[in-house]
Formats: C-alpha cells, structure tokens, sequence
C-alpha cells in the first residue's frame, strides 16, 4: 500500500442517502421557523383589558419597530418603552408588526411581555424555559373519563377568561387508573394559579344586574348534552352564500330560579327585530365577573315560570362543514360555561411545579456543555481502542446526526422537551454508541466471511438489543401519571432511528472504510 | 504502532490464560457480594422501611430553588426547626464558579414552606427569583409504588425477549443474574453513599437494565450462535468489544457528571447511578455472565 496514492472511492449507497435526506429534512424542520430570517421581539403575552389588547396587539405577533426605532432584541425594546414612561404623562407609542402600525396612547408601560425570536423550532420544556405545571386530582373521588373532560373544559374556559392561551391541559391517567388533570404553562406564571386551578370558578347569569341563576346545583339542575335536548338540528346557506348551523340545548333551572326569571323578565320590554321578538334586555352569562357570553330572550319566556329554558345559537362558515364544526364548538363552549361551577367535588392539587425562567437558559447551557464533553470522552476512548481517526470520525458523526434526525422529529411534531425527554435522548445516545461499536467490530472479525455477512451479524446482536430496550422502557409509558413520557420517547424514537437509518448508514460506510 | 500494540496483547492473553484456569473460582466473587447485598438490603428494609431512602419527589415536600446569593448554612440554622427535614444545596455555574441558586428541600407543604422562607429572606418569592416544585405525599407514594412496578414489569418483559432470542435457559438466565445483579449492586452502593434517590434516579436505575444488556447479549451471541475460533477466542473477542461499549458509556457518562454535578442534582443523579451501574456492569458481564455461560458451554462439549 502506498500511502498517499490511494484515492478513497466513497460510494454513496441507498442506505447513506437516506442519512442524508433524513439529516436535511430534520435541519429544516429545526431551523425554518415562521418568523425564519425575521428581526424583532416576539409578544409572549398580551393583558387581557389592556390599551394593547383593544388595539390588536396578540401573543405570536412579532414586533420589528416601536416609534420608528428598529428593535431587534428584547435589551432595545426595554430600553426604548423605559425612556418614554418615566414622566407618567399619557405618550403615544407606534408599534410596528409586520409593516403596519399600532398605536397606543397610555400613562404606564402597555402590558405586554416580550421574548427574542426562536431561532429553532425545538420546544424546550419547563425545565428549560421556565413555566408551571400542575397535577390536579378531586379530592376522595374516584373520576370518571367524562367528568375528567368536563373539568378539562372547565378549567380552560377558566383560563381563557383570564387571558391566559398559552397553556396545556389535559386529562391524564396512571397505571393504576387514577385520572389526573395536568396543566401546563409555557414562561410566565400566573400569579394566582394555584386559587386558579383549585377553585373552581363562579358562575352566573344576570339580566342587567339583576342574578338570575348561579352555578351548582341549586339552581341549574341539569344541563342536557345529548340526545333530543341538546344538538344542532338545522343547517341553512344564507343569500350572500355563507352556512349557517343551528344549534339548540336545554338548561334545567330549579323552582326557585325558574320564579326567579320569570319575575325579572315580567318588567322587560320586547324589542322587535327583523330576526323576531326579543326581550330588551339580553341573558349575560359571566365567569368570576368577567363577561363572557350575551343571549337574547325571546319574546315566549317574558314573565313565564319555566324550570327549562332552551338556548339556541348558531355557527357560520364558508361550507356547510365549517359551518357545522363551528356550531359544535359554539354549543360546546356554552354548555361548558353553563355548568361552571357545578362539580360535585373538590380539586385537590397533588402536584405543583413553577420554574424561573433564569434558572431555565442556565440549565440549556449546562445540558450542551454536558453533551459536548460525553461526546469527547467517547471519541477519547474510541480512538485510543482504534487507534484511527476514521472510524472513530464516522462513529462520532454518526452519533451527531442521530441527535439531528432526533429533534428534527422532535420539533416536527412539536414535542416538548422536558427533562425526562433529554436524559432519553443521551440514553439513546449512549446506546447507539454501544451498537456502533459492535459494528466496527464485527467488521474486524471472522475474515473468512464477507463483510456482508458480518454486517448480519452484527444486526442481529443489535437488534436483540433494541427489542430488550424497547420493551423495558414501555412500561414506563403509563407510571406517575404519563409525566415520564418524554424520557419514554425520546429513547425508543432514538434507538428506533439508529436501527433503522442511522447504524445501516454506519455499516456501509465502516464497509467501505474496511474495503 | 506494532510495537505499542504488543506488550498490551500480551497482558490481556495472561488474563485469559489466567481467566481460563480460574473462571469458575471467580463466581465465588460475585456470589459473595450478591449475598451480601441481600442481607444489607434486608437490614436496610427494617431500619428505614424500605429500599431506599427516597427524596422528597418520592416522599412528598416541596423543594425551593432561590435564585442569587443566599447563604445556605445561615438559613439552615435560621429555619431547621420550623422546616421539616430542611436540606439545602448550593449550585454553581461550571464555567464562572459564580452561585447561581440554593436549593431548600423539605417536607413541609407549599404554602407553609413559601411563607417560612419569605419571612426569613424579608421579600416576596415570586416566579422571577425562585422556582417551587411541590408534590403532594399521597401523590409521591403512588408515584413510587407506580416506577417500582414500572421497573419489575420491565425486568419480566426484558427476561422474555432475552429468552426469545438465546432459547436455552441456562445462558438466558446468566444474562439475567447478570442485569439483576447490576441493579442490586448499584442499589446498595447508592445506599452506601447515603444518597436520597429521586424519581429520576429510579429512572436511572430502569436505564441500567438496557444498558447491561446489551453486552450479555453481546457476549451470549458470540458464544452460543458462533462456531468459528476456540470458545476461550470467541469469549477474548466479546470481551475486547464489549468493554470498549461500557467504558466508552461509562466514560460519557462521567465526564457529563463533571459538568452538570454543580448544577443539576436531577442529572447528577442520573449520571451518578449509571456510572456506578457501569462499573458493576463491566464486573458481572465478565464475571458473573462470562464464568456461568463459559462453565455452561465446557460442560455441553
């Protein structure tokens, strides 16, 4: 051999290409982002109530300039709003998002928080970016699957109100069938969470200021929600070509509040309108004093005492579909507001996580730093065992990109990674590693077969491998009420990866390099 | 490059030569320290009521990071008596040395926990200088009931595939006294130590299970479905193979507990059970699994 003459010939086999359009999809799924190449602070949240909510500012929006001065991280935006609130005079502020102009007249600093634009689309857990998370169980009742999405319903509805949209909850069970509501909230906290989420939330409907009807089962005794009573029974298309579907349920009230209504409405007028007769003044149905849905009555319910009172509404759309989905959710929403403050039982939250955000950026910095050292201890112990830069590169490669591929995925399908998600990722890793290993050597060994061969046989070690781990893991799946999931995941997607794209990638080129 | 490789080879084949005479004599290591973790586990058991000593996400209490300077041997005197089981622990930035936070652990409720500290420190904790994690005792018990049943589920399921794949009982059960024997060493080393284990570090001890694994199966395969070379070259090939994939963890492994150790006691934990996990490893592979499977192999010629 003579050194120095040889040209490697690398040939590119199927396996290697699929390496690589599976690293350029997985690069673009990170990097591409819909504010890619955009300069300016991204709004975190918007004050419900505020000048800036009512002048159309919203969470997602990206602002690129306030009063004509370019602001391109969060440092120019506090300096910029800090310098023109020191007065405490009324001063107008122009922000702009996407070239068009929102101004805002106000005394104090308008409430909104900022953060810096993404640079990736990786969605880094509350470990990492600070937030909250709740676990909330009733307390010494046994939940049912349908009262456990009520309370989801519930709950976010709750949410909603006070302006909080920035959040995850859903209903979770454990391997015990014990059922959870778990709540999550990217970055701030609201300050009242926790009355926020174990109380559960008053509800009542007024007529002008009159009380109707409260939440509980004193006066509503039952909202119906399916069968006859409950559904969309019409859908029409209107002259101008929209879709309109109806929607009616009935609301049961007790004797009580049944007179209650009928002795409000007896004083009420009737409008007449092109659409029929209504009362003049409309059903407001509020959720912890904020208002959050209006109902006209009409005309047959004045001063009748009824103990069940229909409500009907519709959803429009461009087709009939739309129109229909619209009205579900319109249906849904009221009947969920309705029974606010009906749950037969108390929360009880049973765990309760609030994460600083500076804690998180230190954690991000630790965790790379982590990776970049096992990283080197590998290569250190990989070429001392080979003494080859080659395979000891293409094996360090090879980990890398399976990293790649692995929150290229992960940030494909929007996968938050918490703690439990990253210490998976470095378990999959570490066993790629491991099976790399048994690669290169078993390319070494046994000469007298092919390297064909010997690349069978060295799957079939790993494979058995892979089936050990995977169902090792899986159990983990349903304990402590799913909260272990992403270390679940993370694994078995990386090991899944390494065995079916990353290592027949590695055996071709270890197959080449042996050739 | 020969030259260097030379000496090295020459050592290892006395350790196999020696390895060969000796290997059943060797059993007798991992049998004593097999007994010997059973009965220090079993004292364990009756002096704490357990298995381990759990920390409060397995026990229930809230845990209270304050961000910034706050001294932490002033604020456990201050507070050990209105705090139970106050623990505290500081956390540095690697690279600046700088403080970054104090973590204060006890197993008094949020609220309580909250108010306590706030009177010490003489403000407000809020989401911008501290982070709380609390987690509610019944809660925690579940919790732990729940990852131990996790844990001997994957153990069962584990037992199974290596069964499917090896199809004789005596060398899958050498793969298996070998994991499970992993697993009991470290637990009792992790007692030793006086660590209070975490729900991560439960987690840890599940990745041992994939993580010893995969060298059993590497050495079962080559010793059971080869055929070509002695059975004492095919048990040197293994072992060459399968130390480079424990050592190259092992090393990962510590080197990322250098870096998060002052910071993370989550990961720290994690990467602590596994390097201890590791080692044993690497003893009850080439001991414990290589003698049995050996002495196996002999007798069947």
């Amino acid at each position: 051999m003579v050194y120095g003459e040889e040209k490697m010939k690398f040939k590119l086999t199927w396996k290697i290409w699929l390496l690589i359009i599976m690293l350029i999809f997985s690069l673009m799924s990170i990097f591409i982002t819909p504010t890619f190449l955009q300069k300016g602070v991204l709004i975190t949240s918007v004050e419900t109530n505020s000048t800036a909510f009512e002048q159309g500012l919203r969470t997602g929006q990206v602002i690129t300039e306030i009063d004509n001065q370019k602001v391109s991280n969060v440092e120019d935006f506090t300096i910029v709003l800090n310098q023109k609130f020191i007065s405490g005079e009324k001063v107008k502020t122009t922000f702009t998002i996407e070239k068009a102009d929102y101004i805002i007249y106000s005394e104090v600093m308008p409430e909104i928080t900022v953060t810096e634009i993404p640079k990736t689309k990786i969605k880094l857990g509350l470990e990492l970016v600070g937030g909250s998370r709740a676990l909330v169980q009733a307390q010494d009742k046994k939940l049912s699957f349908e009262e456990i999405s009520d309370l989801v319903d519930i709950v976010n509805n709750r949410f909603n109100v006070y302006g909080i949209t920035d959040m995850d909850i859903r209903a979770v069970s454990d391997l015990t069938g014990n059922r959870f509501m778990l709540i999550e909230i990217a970055g701030a906290t609201p300050e009242d969470l926790r009355e926020l989420i174990s109380q559960q939330g008053k509800f009542e409907a007024k007529i002008g200021e009159e009380v109707v009807f409260i939440g509980g089962e004193r006066d509503i005794t039952s909202v119906s929600r399916s069968g006859q009573d409950s559904g969309i029974y019409s859908c029409d298309q209107s002259q101008n070509g929209a879709y309109f579907c109806n929607f009616r349920f009935v609301v049961y009230l007790s004797e009580e509040a049944a007179q209650r209504h009928a002795d409000i409405t007896e004083v009420l007028e009737v409008n007449s309108t092109a659409e029929g007769n209504y009362l003049s003044k409309s059903l407001d149905l509020y959720i912890d004093d904020k208002l959050v849905n209006s109902l006209l009555i009409s005309e047959g319910l004045k001063g009748r005492v009824t103990t069940q009172i229909q409500i009907q509404g519709s959803g429009s759309g461009e087709t009939q579909n739309d129109a229909y989905e619209s009205a579900e959710e319109e249906l849904h929403k009221l009947q969920t507001i309705l029974i606010t403050g009906s749950l037969p039982y108390k929360l009880e939250i049973v765990k309760l996580d609030t994460i600083s955000p500076t804690l998180g950026s230190g954690f991000t910095k630790h965790i790379l730093l982590a990776a970049l050292a096992a990283l080197l201890a590998i290569a250190l112990i990989i070429f001392i065992r080979y003494r080859n830069v080659k395979p000891a590169l293409a094996l360090l490669l090879t980990s890398v990109s399976e990293i790649i591929i692995l929150l290229g995925i992960a940030s494909f399908i929007s996968w938050d990674l918490d703690l439990p998600s990253i210490a998976g990722i470095l378990a999959a890793i570490g066993t790629g590693i491991d099976s790399q290993i048994i690669v290169l050597d078993e390319a070494k060994q046994s000469k007298f077969l092919s390297i064909k061969q010997r690349m069978k046989r060295a799957f079939s070690i790993i494979l058995g491998a892979y089936f050990t781990a995977v169902v090792a893991l899986l159990p983990l799946w349903w304990a402590g009420a799913g909260l272990l999931k992403g270390f679940v995941f993370t694994t078995i997607l990386g090991i899944t990866i390494g065995v079916l794209i990353t290592r027949p990638a590695f055996a071709d080129i270890i197959r080449q390099i042996e050739e | 490059m020969e030259e260097t490789q030379k000496p090295t080879k020459k050592g290892l084949r006395k350790l196999a030569t020696f390895h060969n005479e000796n290997y059943k004599k060797l059993l007798i290591i991992p049998l004593i320290l097999l007994v010997f973790s059973f009965v220090y586990l079993g004292i364990f058991y009756t002096q704490h009521g357990d298995i381990i000593q759990k920390d409060i996400s397995l026990k229930g209490g809230t845990s209270i990071t304050i961000n910034g300077e706050v001294d932490a041997e002033a604020l456990t005197q201050a507070l050990s008596e209105k705090l139970e089981d106050l623990g505290t622990r500081e956390i540095y930035d690697l690279v600046t040395r700088e403080k970054i936070a104090i973590i204060i652990e006890t197993t008094a409720g949020i609220e309580e926990a909250q108010t306590i500290l706030e009177d010490y420190l003489g403000y407000e904790l809020t989401e911008e200088n501290s982070s709380v994690e609390f987690t509610g005792s019944s809660l925690s018990d579940n919790f732990y009931k729940q990852l131990l049943i996790a844990i001997l589920i994957a153990f069962f399921f584990m037992a199974i595939v290596v069964f499917i794949i090896f199809r004789t009982p005596i060398p899958s059960i050498a793969v298996i006294i070998s994991a499970f024997a992993d697993i009991l060493m470290t637990l009792v080393t992790v007692n030793l130590l006086g660590m209070k284990v975490s729900s991560a570090g439960i987690i840890a001890l599940l990745m041992l299970i994939g993580y010893s694994v995969d060298t059993d199966i590497l050495l079962t395969t080559r010793m059971l479905k080869r055929d070509e070379g002695s059975l004492n070259e095919r048990l040197f090939g293994a072992f060459k193979t399968g130390t480079t994939m424990t050592l190259t963890s092992l090393f990962a492994v510590l080197f990322a507990l250098i870096v998060v150790k002052s910071f993370s006691p989550v990961l720290s934990q994690i990467f602590t059970i596994l390097s201890i996990g590791l080692a044993f490893d690497l003893f009850n592979t080439w001991i414990t699994n290589a003698s049995i499977l050996k002495w196996y192999m002999e007798k069947k010629k």
